[in-house]
């Protein structure tokens, strides 16, 4: 009886665990993870694998890679959080490793044209699919703009030279302030601010035609 | 305020960080700068459409994945550390064999009996006693052989310094 009642109380603990984590900040959770508690990477996960996602995703423009660099994003903040210097941002760290991963592929690309024509490829494979993000009872035609319109949006965010992109990417996408930027992306403060501004005028550039 | 200035400053206009004087210098030239207004608007609308872009979601087998690859991780960081610690275990192991066999092997030695080894007898002269060399000394044997008397030599030598404080005190009670 008394071991039922332990079992029943197992989960209760876990869901209160659970709990207590999601609603400590960052260096907290870090903090509990560090003293042994498993958990607390399950929360350091849920709060950053779709931001960090997306932030590759727009940066590299393939899916199904960004995913993956995701995942070593998270496997090198597991095997070396030890190491991370409290004293800054978690946020920050997490995303210099993910920033770094990005440029990686796109040098690597690069490098490799044949690698490049299947992220191609791919991504217009990808195209063919049906929408899952639109109204599906907008019209036809209000449908085909719309598509239209993000295919072109992210295609001139794609033209961005690569540095332009990632400042870019982590301003207008995850709202990291000036200094952050910086920081992920191993620039001085005057270098983010010039960079953003011609990132926002090329990409303004680009679109503008479609716009009208 | 130029359109230059205003290009310059674009980036801080659009994220509200300018202080009140600029943002009034900048809100100004746009209402006087038609060009400049058109390309604010643009910039706008086009930082509008790129964060409306949909959010894409991790997969389904995201997590799964992921997980997968720590428990892999986890297990590979016990098993080095045990392999490690194996090697540890080992050396340790070998040693203590080692240095049980050494303990083991002096005291058997010392448990056998031997024959008693007395150390070898050395016979020795004793040293002979100090005898004083009574000879002339060097000094002695030099004045010999220069012909002088030792005693008036050193006499001498012994009053030089007095002769020489005495005739200075004669040259200067002359004065």
């Amino acid at each position: 009886m008394r071991s039922i009642a332990r079992k029943q109380e197992v989960p209760n603990q876990g869901a209160t665990v659970r709990e207590r984590l999601r609603v400590m900040d960052d260096s907290a959770v870090v903090t509990a993870f560090l003293g042994g508690e498993e958990r607390a990477f399950s929360e350091l996960v849920e709060r950053y694998q779709t931001r960090l996602l997306n932030f590759i995703y727009r940066t590299i423009g393939d899916r199904e890679k960004a995913e993956d660099l995701v995942q070593e994003v998270f496997i090198r903040v597991y095997r070396h959080l030890h190491r991370f210097d409290r004293s800054k941002k978690f946020s920050t760290w997490a995303y210099t490793i993910a920033s770094n991963l990005a440029k990686n592929e796109l040098r690597n690309r690069s490098r490799n044209p044949l690698v490049l024509m299947q992220t191609v490829q791919k991504n217009w494979q990808d195209d063919d699919r049906p929408l899952q993000f639109e109204d599906t009872t907008s019209r036809p035609d209000d449908m085909y703009r719309k598509r239209h319109l993000r295919e072109i949006v992210e295609e001139s965010v794609a033209k961005l030279p690569e540095h332009h992109r990632h400042v870019f990417v982590l301003r207008e996408l995850e709202g990291k302030s000036y200094e952050e930027i910086a920081e992920i992306t191993d620039c001085n403060l005057g270098t983010v601010k010039s960079r953003l501004n011609r990132a926002r005028n090329s990409f303004a550039e680009i679109v503008a035609p479609y716009m009208e | 305020m130029d359109c230059r200035e205003f290009q310059e400053n674009h980036f801080a206009f659009i994220d509200d960080t300018l202080s009140g004087i600029e943002l009034v210098g900048m809100q100004r030239h746009i209402a006087e700068c038609e060009s400049c207004a058109k390309h604010d608007t643009t910039v706008r609308r086009s930082l509008m459409l790129f964060r409306s872009l949909p959010r894409i979601e991790p997969s389904a087998e995201f997590s799964e994945r992921l997980n997968a690859r720590l428990r892999e991780l986890r297990e590979s960081e016990t098993s080095s550390a045990f392999h490690h610690s194996g090697k540890f275990a080992a050396a340790v192991a070998i040693a203590s064999v080692v240095m049980l066999g050494y303990i083991g092997s002096s005291l058997r030695d010392v448990d056998t009996p031997r024959d008693i080894v007395f150390p070898p007898v050395v016979a020795s002269v004793p040293e002979p006693e100090f005898v004083p060399l009574i000879a002339p000394g060097p000094a002695l044997v030099t004045s010999a052989a220069a012909g002088l008397p030792i005693w008036t030599a050193a006499l001498y030598a012994e009053r030089q310094p007095l002769h020489f404080a005495t005739a200075d005190l004669q040259l200067a009670s002359s004065h």
